[in-house]
C-alpha cells in the first residue's frame, strides 16, 4: 500500500514514555543476570532443570525383580490339559492322546498330557489331580489364551468344531451362557447371575443333571485363574469328603463366594460335554451327532472299562480317519 | 451519559395516586424511593424530582463529620499542605515525633514492593499452615500429597455389646484412642471410619459371629470410593508421633520399609517360597514381582505371627478376592474352634495353603506400625523387633492383649502422657525447662537441710 503522505504522528503524545511489556525484574536480579560471565542461559538452564528433576522425581521405571512377563494371547488359543491314569490299559491312554493330539493339530492348540500322580494331594481322591495340573499348564504355557480341561473319560467326537471361534468369543459366549439358572439343580437358591458381559467370562462350565460338572470346563489363563484355582484346591476341601470330591468343592465355591459366580458362564451341556451315558442334563444333555465331546462319566472307576464303553465311538474315528 | 428525564422501569413517581397501602406484600417499609412505595417522604420526593431534572436540588456541602471537620483536622495533622508554603518548605516545622512519623511513612511507600512480597508471604503461610486450606492441600491427590487416598478404619467397642458392659475404663480408653486417631487424620487430612464392632444379634446367632472385619472393610471401600489404602487400627493403640504422615512414613518407599520374603523374620515357620514344580514363577518367587505397585495388603508380624492389630489393605481385584474367600462356611465350619484369632488365623491358614496370595503380601516390621508395650510377647519389652522404644520415637502402639490381666486404661493414660511430652512445641519445652529446673533445686536444697540434722543425729 501506499500512501501519499506519511502516517502523522498523533497530536496528543503520551506522557511518559510506555513502559515496556516485559515481566518486571527487580533491577539487583537483572544486574545479577546481565552481569559479564554469567550469562542468562546459565540461570535459566538451571530453572528448567529443577523444573525437570520436580517433574520426573518418583517416577524411574520400578523393574522390581526382573521376572519376564509373559503376553496372554500371543499363544496357543487353548491348551487341552488331559490328566491320565498310567494304571490302566496302554493302549486306550494311546487312543486318548492321540484323539486330543489330531483334534489339537487341525486348530493350532496345544496338549497336555500330566500324571495323576504327578501332583502332591495329601491324600485327597486322586481326581483332584486336575486343579494342580491346569495350574501346571498355565505355568508351561503362560500365553495361551484358554485351558480345557478334558478328563479322560471324554473322547472329542467333533473335530470340526474349533472352540475358540465358536464358542470362547465374548459374542457367542453371551447369547449361550444361561443366566437366572440354579447352580445345583433343580431349586438352589444360588443362581448363575444375569447381567454378565462376554468379555468378563473366565471360566465355562456345564451342567448335568446333578449339579455342575468338572470333566471338561475351560478357564481363562490370568491372575483369576490362579485364585480360583487356588482357593478349589484348599486343603480344607481336599480333607473335607464332599461326597463327590472336587465336584462338590466346585459347587461350594461357586455358591459361596461371588467374585467366582461373577465370572462364571454357564452353558448347554451339548456345547462342551455331552454325555453318551450316564446322568446328562434333560433338555440338552444327551450325546447326538457332531457334539463336540462325548462323556462317559463314572466310566474309570472301579467295575466299569472306558476302553469298552468308548470302543463304538472310537472305532467311527478310526473310519472317519480312513 | 444520557440525561434524558427517562421515567425509571415502573413509571413516574406519583405519591397522590397510589394507595397508600399498596406496600406489595411487604410488612417493613421499603428503602429509598421505589415507585409505588406508601412512604413517600419529602426527601424521597426531592431526590426523585432531582433526578428528574437532572441536576441536584440545593443542597449543603460537607453534611458528613469529615465534610464539617476536615479542615479542622487537616490543619491539625503534621504533614499539612497549608503549612508547607510557610518557611519549612516541605520539613515540618512540628516537633520530632511528627517528623520521625513522616520519615517511617515515607520509608514504607519507598520500600513498597519489599513490604508487599513480605505481606504475601505471611499471608500465604497463614492460608496454608494455619487454616484449612492447607487441610485441602494435604488432602488432595491432584495438587497435593493425597491424603484422600487414605482411610483409618477403627474398630471401636471389640467384644462388647451383647457378651459384656462397657464400664467407665472402657468407655475412657474409647474416648482416648478416638480422639487421638480424630486429630491425627483430621492433621493429615485422612478419613477416618469408625466401626462397632460390638458382637451383634445378627451375627451372634449365626455361625460367623465376629468375624464382621471383612464386611467391615468392603463396607469402608464402598463408603470411600477415591481411597486406594485402607488402615485397620484396633481400639487399644495409641498414634505417638502424629506428626508422621503414613505417606513418609511408608507408602513413599513401600520397598524399602517392607518385606515380601518371610523368611526374613518367620515366627511360624512358613515354609516359603513354595516350592511345587506346578506354580509359576511369580508364585514360586520369594517376593513375588518385587514391585512395589503389587503390594496389596501390608502386615506386620509379632512373635507369634501375623498381627491384624494394625494392617494395610489396599484396593484392588486381588483384594476383593481376598476379602471373599477370607471366611468360608468349611474352613469355619472345620476350624473355628482352633482359629481363636478368627481372621487373623484364616489369614495366616490361607498364606500358607494358597498360593495365589504370596504374591501380594508385604510384611511390615513390627515396630513400624504397631510397637507392643511390655507385657505382650515378653514381659520385659525389651525385644527390639517388637517394643516400643522411646528413644527412636516408634509411630504406634498397639497395647494387644491388654484385656487379659493387664490394665489397658492405665497403658493408655501412660502412653499418651508419654506422647504428649515428645511432641511439646519448644515453648511448652522451655517452660517445662523452667519448673523442671526450679523443682530440681528445691529437691536439691531439701537434702542440703536434712544432712546437718543427720549428723548431728548420728
Amino acid at each position: 500500500m501506499h500512501f501519499a503522505m506519511p502516517p502523522r504522528k498523533t497530536s496528543r503524545p503520551p506522557p511518559y514514555a510506555a513502559r515496556n511489556s516485559r515481566p518486571y525484574i527487580p533491577l539487583w536480579l537483572k544486574n545479577r543476570i546481565r552481569r559479564p560471565g554469567q550469562p542468562r542461559v546459565v540461570v535459566v538452564g538451571c530453572l528448567v532443570l529443577i523444573v525437570l528433576i520436580w517433574l520426573l522425581r518418583g517416577s524411574g521405571p520400578d523393574n522390581g525383580v526382573g521376572l519376564a512377563t509373559p503376553v496372554i494371547g500371543t499363544g496357543a488359543p487353548i491348551v487341552i490339559v488331559t490328566v491320565l491314569d498310567q494304571k490302566k490299559s496302554p493302549g486306550w491312554i494311546e487312543a486318548i492322546k492321540k484323539n486330543r493330539e489330531d483334534y489339537a493339530r487341525r486348530h493350532g492348540y496345544k496338549t497336555f498330557f500330566p500324571n495323576n500322580t504327578d501332583y502332591p494331594l495329601r491324600g485327597a481322591p486322586s481326581s483332584w489331580a486336575k486343579i494342580p495340573a491346569l495350574r501346571h499348564a498355565m505355568t508351561l504355557h503362560p500365553t495361551a489364551s484358554f485351558f480345557w480341561s478334558l478328563d479322560p473319560t471324554a473322547l472329542i467326537m467333533n473335530s470340526n468344531i474349533a472352540l475358540h471361534t465358536s464358542l470362547l468369543t465374548p459374542q457367542h459366549l453371551e447369547r449361550v451362557m444361561i443366566v437366572n439358572e440354579p447352580i445345583v439343580p433343580p431349586d438352589s437358591v444360588i443362581k448363575t447371575f444375569g447381567n454378565l458381559k462376554g468379555d468378563r467370562i473366565d471360566v465355562v462350565v456345564t451342567q448335568d443333571k446333578d449339579g455342575l460338572t468338572q470333566s471338561s470346563f475351560l478357564v481363562k489363563n490370568g491372575e483369576w485363574a490362579k485364585y480360583f484355582l487356588d482357593a478349589w484346591f484348599d486343603p480344607i476341601y481336599r480333607s473335607y469328603n464332599f461326597q463327590k470330591a472336587e465336584a462338590h468343592a466346585l459347587e461350594h465355591l461357586v455358591q459361596w463366594h461371588g467374585t467366582i459366580l461373577a465370572k462364571l458362564a454357564l452353558v448347554p451341556q451339548n456345547l462342551l460335554n455331552s454325555y453318551a451315558s450316564g446322568p446328562a442334563h434333560l433338555k440338552h444333555g444327551q450325546y447326538k451327532e457332531g457334539d463336540i465331546v462325548a462323556n462317559f462319566p463314572g466310566c474309570d472307576k472301579e467295575k466299569r472299562n472306558c476302553a469298552d464303553e468308548m470302543e463304538p465311538f472310537l472305532a467311527i474315528l478310526r473310519g472317519e480317519k480312513n | 451519559m444520557s440525561r434524558s428525564p427517562s421515567p425509571r422501569p415502573g413509571g413516574w413517581s406519583s405519591p397522590g395516586l397510589n394507595t397508600p397501602y399498596d406496600t406489595g406484600g411487604r410488612t417493613s417499609p421499603m428503602r429509598g424511593y421505589a415507585n409505588g412505595g406508601s412512604n413517600v417522604t419529602w426527601a424521597s420526593a426531592q431526590a426523585k424530582s432531582a433526578e428528574v431534572k437532572g441536576y441536584n436540588a440545593f443542597s449543603p456541602r460537607n453534611q458528613g463529620f469529615f465534610g464539617r471537620h476536615f479542615r479542622n483536622l487537616s490543619t491539625s495533622l503534621p504533614f499539612s499542605y497549608a503549612e508547607k508554603e510557610k518557611l519549612g518548605r516541605g520539613r515540618s516545622q512540628g516537633n520530632a515525633f511528627a517528623q520521625l512519623l513522616n520519615r517511617v511513612g515515607w520509608n514504607l511507600w519507598r520500600l513498597r514492593k519489599l513490604i508487599g512480597t513480605l505481606l504475601a508471604i505471611i499471608l500465604w503461610i497463614i492460608l496454608f499452615y494455619a487454616t484449612p486450606l492447607h487441610r485441602i492441600w494435604r488432602r488432595s491427590s491432584a495438587l497435593g500429597v493425597g491424603g484422600n487416598k487414605f482411610v483409618l478404619i477403627l474398630a471401636a467397642n471389640q467384644g462388647g455389646g451383647v457378651m459384656e458392659w462397657k464400664g467407665p475404663r472402657e468407655w475412657a480408653i474409647e474416648r482416648d484412642s478416638v480422639k487421638n486417631k480424630k486429630k491425627y487424620t483430621q492433621n493429615w487430612g485422612y478419613d477416618l471410619e469408625i466401626v462397632d464392632m460390638s458382637t451383634k444379634k445378627r451375627y451372634a446367632h449365626e455361625w460367623r459371629e465376629s468375624w464382621e472385619k471383612v464386611d467391615t472393610i468392603r463396607n469402608a471401600m464402598r463408603k470411600y470410593p477415591h481411597a486406594e489404602w485402607f488402615w485397620w487400627l484396633d481400639t487399644n493403640t495409641f498414634i505417638m508421633e502424629p506428626s508422621y504422615s503414613l505417606q513418609k512414613h511408608i507408602f513413599n518407599q513401600l520397598n524399602d520399609v517392607t518385606y515380601r520374603d518371610i523368611r526374613h523374620y518367620n515366627p511360624l515357620n512358613i515354609s516359603h517360597p513354595p516350592t511345587d514344580d506346578y506354580l509359576d514363577p511369580e508364585t514360586r518367587s520369594p517376593v513375588g514381582d518385587g514391585k512395589a505397585n503389587s503390594i496389596n495388603l501390608i502386615v506386620p508380624q509379632d512373635c507369634g505371627g501375623f498381627n491384624l492389630g494394625s494392617f494395610f489393605i489396599r484396593r484392588s481385584v486381588w483384594t476383593d478376592r481376598l476379602l471373599d474367600i477370607w471366611w468360608d462356611p468349611v474352613g469355619y465350619e472345620q476350624k473355628h474352634m482352633e482359629w481363636e484369632h478368627k481372621e487373623q488365623d484364616a489369614l495366616e491358614y490361607m498364606y500358607t495353603n494358597q498360593p495365589w496370595i504370596r504374591p501380594h503380601v508385604a510384611f511390615i516390621h513390627q515396630r513400624k506400625v504397631n510397637s507392643f508395650p511390655p507385657g505382650a510377647c515378653g514381659e520385659k519389652g525389651d525385644d527390639p523387633n517388637i517394643h516400643y522404644k522411646e528413644k527412636d520415637r516408634d509411630f504406634l502402639v498397639n497395647m494387644a492383649g491388654c484385656e487379659w490381666g493387664r490394665d489397658c486404661w492405665a497403658e493408655m493414660y501412660t502412653y499418651r502422657q508419654l506422647s504428649n511430652r515428645l511432641n511439646r512445641n519448644p515453648w511448652e519445652k522451655f517452660k517445662d525447662w523452667i519448673s523442671d529446673s526450679v523443682k530440681h533445686m528445691r529437691e536439691k536444697k531439701k537434702p542440703d537441710k536434712k544432712d546437718p540434722k543427720k549428723k548431728k543425729s548420728g
